[in-house]
């Protein structure tokens, strides 16, 4: 892995020097064999570090591979080549601790539909391992926190798109894991809905967790993000907080310095 | 980068693998008791579908055995003038006429020079018609004792048969009347000219009858109905889970994959189980009291479910549930949504039914080679333990193989719902897509 952010630091050693790296990547690259368009390079090598207490955005267009490398993270997929650490733990190697250790939530990950929301969080705290007592208390103060008592013993399939994306984020975090991974967390909600994820998220922050989403709603990733990786065709083009990212593109507004990475990874592939 | 920090949360060690999956089936199960398609299909339909088979099956009977006396029947009669007038006297009477319901016998002209020529007789025959005669009688030209009668009939007509069967009674009646008629012109004794009765006595009492007919049908049951109860949760579990858009969140499960698809399995053969059991419920419950309906029909015979040689039967039947519900769920993982997962199934399904009904054939036995034989060796198993005619070897040769079949059927399902292809395909693979799945690894 060589590619470095725009401070010129190698993400390996700064992932080896550094104890509070709560997601690490490595040169991931993910490569899937398609019957219609043949061998296609979803993810062409992807480097990322992000720490505990931080939120980490990724932003890139539709098909640039974030979801693909927030799968990856996540056990979902294997990745094709690269390495990455979860929490300290190696994606390849120990895939069911590193599912322990996240909560992760994107637009496929529904809600069991014939479940109620209570007993989502049940089975879901049950096989993290949680304790009868502390099962119970970590569902209450789940149902409290995102309010979800008025809906809970609710089946999941009589909910609103409002009341089940609450309900998802309580099942990503009834086991309070060290580290969030969040694909698209506020696509498809409406403006409260959206407004309460964004709370949600800052509120991780907060109590120390490490964050990382992807978007392609810039608003959000300058609103939120302690540091942005831009991700186009598969690659990080860039990776760094947002005055970062400006002085490398001399520009201003993050609209502006995404079109400027773009164009100059078109640029190079010319 | 190493020793990590878990949430604050007092999380237990790992689950075992079992344990998970136990759990996984326990939430799989409750989710499919929820789905109303399911509920109704594996469960609801089956248990009404025997007592409602029954009553029709019943009901037909009675209404066609009613039909068929009740009819009135044409019989032609060939044989010389003298004779003639003897036999359509001798069928023309009560004698041909049915007891019950007076379903009778009418006499209708055949040309008597048709007499050697079978072939227009026959023609006669299948020509039909009201006034045509169902059947044909071709008499001796003597009674002397050495002539033979003939009754020309089509076999595959209700009403011909009908008339054959009238006139062959009818004329062992007539036949008994002419021979006592001449033993006492002899001044015999009629009885003397049959020495010894032969009459046949059965030792099996009716339940064991019913038994015997029971353990023809009841293996093949069971297998369909373990199949069929499978065959709704296996496909709602797989492609059902990838068409609601769960499947990513149930990879996300912190268990081994092992145990994710291992509590699938279990609460398919679960599922299979329950079914199987509340069928036999239902058929036990109908088959007994409906067929007693049936009296005479069904020749007196007692038909009891052997609950006694069910619960012998129990430890087999749950293994072939694993067998079956394991191959199922892999092959319904195969599909990308409910309606494909049917559609695949609907071959495999076969592959288990058509087997079974080997142990519907009389001559067919549990021994050293059959016993080898994937599910006709558990059809016939189930069918030797039922009448209690089990021979121990066959027997363990038949359990070691149905349990090599299972686990082969469980690795099978977990490998192939192990790829992230299968687990998230968005559509139904190929055959040569799943055999590349199954092969080993090059890393």
């Amino acid at each position: 892995m060589t590619e470095t952010n725009p401070q010129g630091t190698d993400l390996a050693n700064r992932a080896a020097s550094s104890s509070s790296v709560a997601i690490f990547a490595d040169g991931l690259k993910k490569t899937f064999h398609d019957p219609q368009r043949g061998v296609v390079e979803a993810v062409r090598g992807i480097d990322l570090d992000c720490r505990a207490g931080e939120i980490y955005g990724l932003l890139g267009p539709n098909g640039a591979g974030k979801t693909t490398t927030l799968r990856m993270l996540s056990t979902i997929l294997a990745p094709t080549e690269g390495r990455a650490e979860i929490d300290g733990v190696d994606v390849g190697a120990d895939p069911l601790e590193v599912r322990r250790r996240i909560g992760f939530l994107s637009g496929s990950t529904g809600l069991y539909p014939r479940l109620t929301g209570r007993e989502t969080l049940r089975y879901f705290g049950q096989l993290h391992g949680l304790e009868a007592g502390a099962l119970e208390a970590s569902i209450e103060k789940a149902i409290q926190d995102f309010d979800l008592s008025k809906f809970a013993d609710g089946r999941c399939e009589t909910l609103s798109t409002g009341q089940k994306q609450r309900v998802s984020i309580a099942r990503a975090v009834v086991h309070d894991p060290p580290v969030l991974i969040l694909d698209e967390p506020t696509t498809g909600l409406d403006i409260m809905a959206s407004s309460d994820m964004i709370e949600f998220i800052e509120s991780r922050r907060e109590a120390g967790r490490c964050v990382l989403f992807s978007t392609h709603i810039l608003s959000e990733a300058e609103r939120l993000c302690d540091r942005i990786g831009v991700v186009y065709g598969g690659k990080m083009l860039a990776s760094g907080t947002l005055d970062e990212l400006r002085e490398d593109t001399g520009k201003e507004w993050l609209e502006d310095v995404f079109r400027e990475l773009v164009q100059r990874a078109d640029a190079a592939t010319r | 980068m190493a020793g990590g920090t878990r949430g604050p949360l007092n999380l237990t060690d790992n689950l075992s693998v079992m344990g998970a999956a136990l759990k996984i089936a326990a939430k799989e199960l409750l989710e499919s008791f929820r789905d109303r398609q399911t509920l109704l299909y594996t469960f609801v339909l089956p248990v009404c579908m025997y007592p409602a088979l029954f009553w029709v099956m019943v009901q037909g009977v009675l209404v066609v055995q009613g039909q068929k006396n009740a009819r009135d029947v044409n019989v032609g009669i060939v044989a010389p003038a003298e004779i003639l007038a003897l036999a359509s006297e001798a069928l023309g009477t009560d004698a041909a006429t049915d007891a019950e319901t007076g379903g009778q016998v009418a006499i209708v002209p055949v040309d008597p020079s048709l007499g050697g020529d079978e072939a227009k007789l026959k023609a006669l025959v299948d020509e039909g018609g009201n006034d045509a005669p169902d059947a044909i009688i071709l008499l001796p030209s003597s009674l002397d004792g050495d002539g033979q009668a003939q009754v020309y009939f089509d076999s595959t007509d209700s009403r011909s048969e009908i008339a054959r069967e009238r006139s062959v009674n009818a004329l062992q009646r007539w036949a008994d009347d002419l021979r006592v008629g001449a033993a006492e012109a002899r001044n015999v004794d009629p009885d003397a000219l049959d020495p010894i009765l032969v009459t046949s006595n059965s030792v099996a009492e009716k339940k064991d009858e019913g038994a015997v007919l029971l353990s023809l049908m009841l293996p093949m049951l069971l297998v369909i109905m373990s199949v069929l109860g499978a065959f709704f949760p296996a496909v709602d579990l797989t492609a059902g889970e990838k068409e609601r858009g769960t499947a990513e969140t149930t990879m996300l499960l912190p268990v081994p994959r092992t145990a994710t698809h291992l509590g699938k399995i279990l609460a398919v053969s679960a599922a299979a189980m329950i079914a199987t059991a509340l069928n036999l419920l239902a058929l036990g419950l109908s088959a007994g009291h409906l067929l007693d309906q049936l009296g005479g029909a069904t020749g007196s015979v007692v038909v009891q479910l052997p609950v006694g040689a069910l619960m012998s039967v129990l430890p087999l039947a749950v293994l072939f549930a694993f067998f079956v519900s394991a191959m199922l769920t892999g092959v319904a993982s195969l599909a990308a949504s409910f309606k494909e997962g049917q559609a695949l199934l609907g071959p495999v399904q076969m592959v288990f039914i058509l087997p079974a009904m080997a142990a519907t054939l009389p001559g067919l036995t549990l021994d050293m080679t059959t016993a080898w034989i994937p599910v006709v060796n558990v059809a016939l198993a189930f069918r030797a333990m039922l009448v209690g005619d089990v021979q121990a070897l066959p027997l363990a040769i038949c359990v070691v193989a149905l349990f090599a079949a299972a686990l082969f059927a469980i690795w099978f399902s977990i490998r192939l719902r192990s790829n992230e292809q299968v687990a998230l395909a968005g559509e139904t693979l190929s055959l040569g897509k799943i055999f590349s799945l199954l092969a080993p690894s090059k890393s």
